[in-house]
């Protein structure tokens, strides 16, 4: 964009930056001109003809596409003449020929552009008598997507975001002229993890998603705007209902974060906020030994005289609490004023060991936002495979790699999503990062070329877990090598979808609400001062806590929305730890491995259901809000939790509205958030926290471990065997088959084909699964994806036998 | 004395014709458009017409129809399309007989019958679902109240088409032209005649356009 230009519409004059699309300077200034084909976030190809402007020129006025003209000095434009409505009314008949007009079926109708347009723009009635060209009425091109060809009015848009943005070029023109239409190649389903986005975004029906494929029709649905807690990239959604019940995401275009695409984790999981085995009622374990349904009051003077008999025997050290990512921050605030306060007890811990470590993720210094990728040259990814576990987040760095011309730089043990459009690409053998990073560091060898690269700045660098077998030290490694680049910004990331905000707002034995440190007395007691009760000191972190349940230090368990059997990367020492069977309490939306053998488990409102905050991985604040009721039984987290705190003689605030002005108070780094600047204020782009006041300093501490022939890269999968996946029926069948993934040099080596069923043993267990043949691994690395049939732990060292 | 012209009125009235109508043994014709209770339709091969669009629910004014559609079983479908609708309730006590319900659907599948004798003690009762709207296949209409010197169950069969009587588009050159789909049990009704026909112009729509007029300046002269 250079300087602002001066052209007239419709008679106006107005301004507009050099180089804008006609099409968008007139929407700028309040002209809107019809179109099916032009979408804001991608490149234009005047397939669709319905923006059709006139424009003066040398020889008169000339009818061009205002979606590819870009405005001009002096430029003379009409929106509205006599000859462009006929255009538009040519346009409209023309699109219609061969459209179904089956609108009171198609889910599209009444939020239709073709409708609108025909409406508002149409000749009203058409001079085509001719039979419509008729195809196979909708077709499943994947899972989640089905396809009407007749709807179609072959304007490119599913064409181009496939190609242009998600870079899953999947769906595409075939045949010629009339018969053109869209169609997947053969035998290869349109199985994109962003294919929702083409759903949204079709301006016809042509294009419809299954789990909500005769749901609802536009006129039904409520909607409220909301954020995903599918992960830590906090999408702007739109969150529909009908009838109290969650039927459909959108995605809202939010320049900071995701830019109006969602992932299709995020735009579907919401099924399983109704699903069938979602709990209703608190439950209480019986004399005999299983689970009954119970009251609230039974359940919570329980816990409560359950847990007073802990604290008055053993002291409040024997008490933890894990959890909190899944949360909003008010709730996960309560959790960790409930705790540390009310309880007295510093055990607490809301990362499940899964992450980079907390210390790096709420005290790193430059921190990076998702928006400085527009402005990067360079990007480093040293983290986890963003296709899979952060997808919105690939996206943005996709963008900056294919339309802003950053380099990126993509450090893993197997390919990743963004390799194709990578302009370097680094593959170690897991135990060997820290010996990748001091030559990467040093630019030896094949890395010249790569630490040349990281010397042109502004430079972001996201980093993360590669896999789960390596240690977090890792992590805080490559983010010190980064920060000595010249004009770098770090962005740690984790997948779980509130974990900064959870860790912020204290649920961690080492920080208290606001990023201060807990080791600090003296904030400890002006936070002490704020509550009006002690504050305690740090205690134990997660690891702590499940080796103190194991050897029975630790005696009452407080869960909040978290399974640590399940997700934790060690799952054998979580398992050992839950088989002592401690006082246990889960707050959840399901029975999951860890709570089956809770003491009571109660059920709780969640997203779409309660009002409160969500921080995403760079810190930014967003609001997330109520649209429909919870299920049965079930109540605010936040509500629970001051109902237990005055059971035991304390309090914690009184709704969720009223812990978001104490946060506001007490966490220094929240001071500028409330609700109210979220919701009137700049609510759609969040507010970004201040960094501090507790700072990490990154070190380059991480040493590579002895290891033997075979490593294990223990990476996630979007579609993992997770409650919000598994719960939903849409998603549940998209988990692949778990397999243990193999260099073809490491496999003829051991003689295993691609198929053979082999036994992979690693230090917490064995598994047998199928071997799958994958060329993009490091030689001498086992990949398995994490979270998917048996778990064999997280050692690095990994045996696979036939 | 001044109280014969008084016993005179009365006796006058005496042989005068009784203007009461004995209800229910006795009742009035209805007008042809006379809106009654609804009746979901279905075709002579028995597939229902309701598609599930909703489009009755999004019309109504006193929001007392609550659709939901489902996919048809490829098998077996229950309507022509892709789907139908697998929910249909309109809540009777709150049906204010507008008509535009039937306006508004696409495929003729909900219409007014003159039936209105549709008294419940139980207000759960007037909430009427698919079991008591939706037709038989053979055309009969099931309705909840039993058969009565009250309930002329022969009015059920007076469904469908009237409210098309001219053509959609109201042009009279679709005077006499069937614009609307066979019924089961009913077949394809007759075209209206004596709507839009050049030659009625003149004694009945004049004649309606000016009782509008008189009625609108009525109601002014309310409000002045």
């Amino acid at each position: 964009m250079s300087d602002p230009i001066k052209l007239t519409v419709d008679g106006r004059e107005v301004t507009a930056p050099g180089g804008q699309l006609l099409i968008k300077a007139a929407e700028e200034h309040g002209t809107y001109i019809p179109r099916f084909c032009w979408h804001p976030r991608m490149k234009p190809v005047g397939m669709c003809r319905m923006c059709l402007v006139e424009v003066e020129g040398p020889r008169g006025k000339v009818l061009v596409t205002s979606c590819t003209t870009p405005v001009a000095e002096g430029m003379v434009v009409h929106t509205k003449s006599d000859v462009v409505k006929k255009a538009q009314e040519g346009v409209l008949e023309f699109l219609l020929v061969n459209h179904p007009l089956d609108c009171p079926v198609c889910d599209k109708g009444g939020e239709c552009p073709l409708q609108d347009q025909t409406l508002s723009h149409g000749p009203g009635e058409s001079r085509f008598v001719e039979e419509k060209r008729h195809f196979e009425k909708p077709i499943a091109i994947s899972e989640l997507v089905m396809l009407d060809r007749e709807r179609c009015i072959l304007c490119a848009r599913c064409t181009r975001f496939s190609d242009e943005i998600s870079g899953d070029p999947l769906i595409e023109f075939i045949d010629r002229g009339n018969h053109t239409q869209i169609n997947t190649f053969p035998d290869e389903p349109f199985a994109s993890y962003f294919s929702g986005n083409t759903v949204q975004i079709c301006p016809v029906g042509a294009l419809t998603a299954t789990p909500y494929r005769f749901r609802a029709r536009p006129w039904d649905l409520e909607a409220v705007e909301s954020t995903c807690p599918q992960c830590s990239v906090g999408c702007r959604v739109s969150v529909q209902a009908s009838q109290n019940q969650v039927l459909r995401l959108i995605g809202v275009d939010v320049d900071a974060t995701n830019q109006g695409w969602l992932c299709d984790k995020g735009r579907f999981a919401f099924e399983h906020l109704r699903a069938p085995a979602r709990l209703s009622t608190p439950l209480v374990r019986g004399a005999d030994g299983e689970l009954h349904e119970a009251g609230w009051g039974e359940a919570l003077d329980l816990i409560a005289s359950r847990i007073g008999a802990v604290i008055a025997e053993r002291g409040p050290a024997a008490v933890a609490g894990l959890g909190g990512a899944r949360s909003t921050n008010e709730e996960a605030y309560a959790f960790g004023k409930l705790l540390r306060g009310v309880l007295g007890t510093g055990n607490l811990d809301a990362s499940l060991g899964d992450d980079p470590g907390a210390a790096l993720l709420a005290g790193v210094p430059h921190r990076a936002t998702i928006d400085d990728l527009e402005r990067a040259k360079t990007i480093l990814v040293w983290g986890p495979d963003l296709k899979e576990e952060l997808p919105v987040l690939h996206l943005r760095v996709r963008r900056a790699a294919t339309a802003l011309g950053a380099d990126v730089v993509v450090v893993h043990p197997r390919a990743t999503g963004l390799d194709r459009d990578a302009a370097h690409v680094v593959r170690y053998r897991p135990g060997e990062g820290a010996a990748t990073l001091q030559r990467l560091a040093a630019g030896e060898g094949d890395l010249a070329a790569v630490r040349a690269a990281l010397d042109t700045g502004p430079v972001v660098a996201i980093v993360g877990r590669t896999g789960l077998a390596e240690s977090a030290d890792l992590a805080d490694a490559v983010a010190a090598f980064a920060l000595t680049l010249a004009d770098a910004k770090v962005m740690p990331v984790a997948r779980r979808g509130n974990v900064l905000g959870a860790i912020d707002m204290g649920v961690h034995p080492h920080l208290l609400p606001g990023r201060v440190a807990a080791s600090d007395a003296a904030a400890r007691a002006a936070l002490a001062a704020a509550w009006g009760c002690a504050v305690a000191v740090p205690g134990r972190d997660t690891s702590g806590i499940l080796s103190g349940m194991a050897d029975g230090s630790i005696a009452a368990v407080l869960l909040l929305g978290c399974d640590p059997v399940a997700d934790h990367p060690d799952r054998k020492a979580a398992a050992a730890a839950f088989d002592k069977a401690p006082f246990l309490v889960s707050l959840d939306l399901f029975l999951n491995e860890s709570n089956r053998t809770a003491d009571v488990v109660l059920p709780v409102d969640t997203f779409t259901e309660v009002e409160g905050t969500m921080t995403n991985l760079e810190g930014r604040v967003q609001k997330s809000n109520r649209i429909v009721p919870g299920v049965g039984a079930s109540r605010p987290v936040v509500e629970i939790l001051e109902d237990l705190a005055a059971r035991l003689g304390g309090s914690i605030g009184a709704g969720a509205a009223a812990i978001a002005k104490e946060i506001a108070l007490v966490a220094p780094a929240y001071a500028a958030v409330s609700w109210e600047a979220l919701d009137w204020g700049r609510g759609r782009d969040g507010i970004v926290v201040a960094e501090g006041p507790f700072t990490h300093t990154p070190e380059r501490r991480a040493t590579d471990p002895s290891v033997g022939a075979l490593t294990l890269h223990l990476g996630r999968v979007l579609y993992d065997g997770g409650t919000m996946i598994t719960a939903g029926p849409s998603l549940a069948r998209l988990a692949p088959e778990p397999a243990a993934h193999l260099h073809p040099d490491d496999a003829s080596r051991l003689g295993f084909a691609a198929g053979d069923r082999v036994t992979v043993t690693g230090n917490a267990g064995s598994a047998a699964m199928a071997v799958a043949i994958d060329p993009t691994l490091a030689r001498g690395t086992v990949y398995l994806p994490f979270n998917l049939g048996a778990s064999i732990g997280n050692g690095l060292e990994v045996k696979v036998e036939k | 004395m001044s109280m014969l012209p008084g016993f005179l009125v009365t006796l006058r009235q005496i042989f005068r014709r009784k203007v009461t109508t004995q209800y229910p043994e006795q009742k009035r014709s209805k007008p042809q458009r006379f809106h009654g209770r609804h009746v979901l339709n279905r075709y002579p091969d028995g597939m229902e017409k309701c598609i599930g669009c909703e489009l009755c629910a999004g019309v109504c004014p006193a929001r007392c129809i609550y659709v939901r559609g489902k996919e048809n079983p490829p098998d077996d479908p229950v309507s022509p399309g892709e789907r139908y609708g697998f929910v249909y309730e309109i809540n009777l006590l709150r049906c204010i007989f507008c008509g535009l319900c039937e306006e508004a659907c696409p495929t003729e599948a909900i219409t007014m019958t003159q039936l209105f004798e549709m008294s419940v003690t139980n207000r759960d009762d007037a909430i009427y679902t698919r079991r008591e709207l939706l037709m038989n296949p053979d055309g009969t209409v099931p309705h909840p109240q039993p058969d009565s010197i009250l309930v002329d169950k022969g009015e059920l069969r007076l469904a469908d088409g009237w409210m098309r009587a001219t053509s959609p588009s109201g042009r009279a050159a679709y005077e006499g032209i069937i614009a609307w789909t066979p019924t089961a049990g009913v077949g394809t009704r007759p075209a209206e005649k004596g709507q839009s026909a050049e030659s009625h112009q003149s004694s009945a729509i004049s004649q309606k356009d000016s009782e509008r007029e008189a009625g609108s300046g009525k109601r002014e002269a309310d409000h002045g």
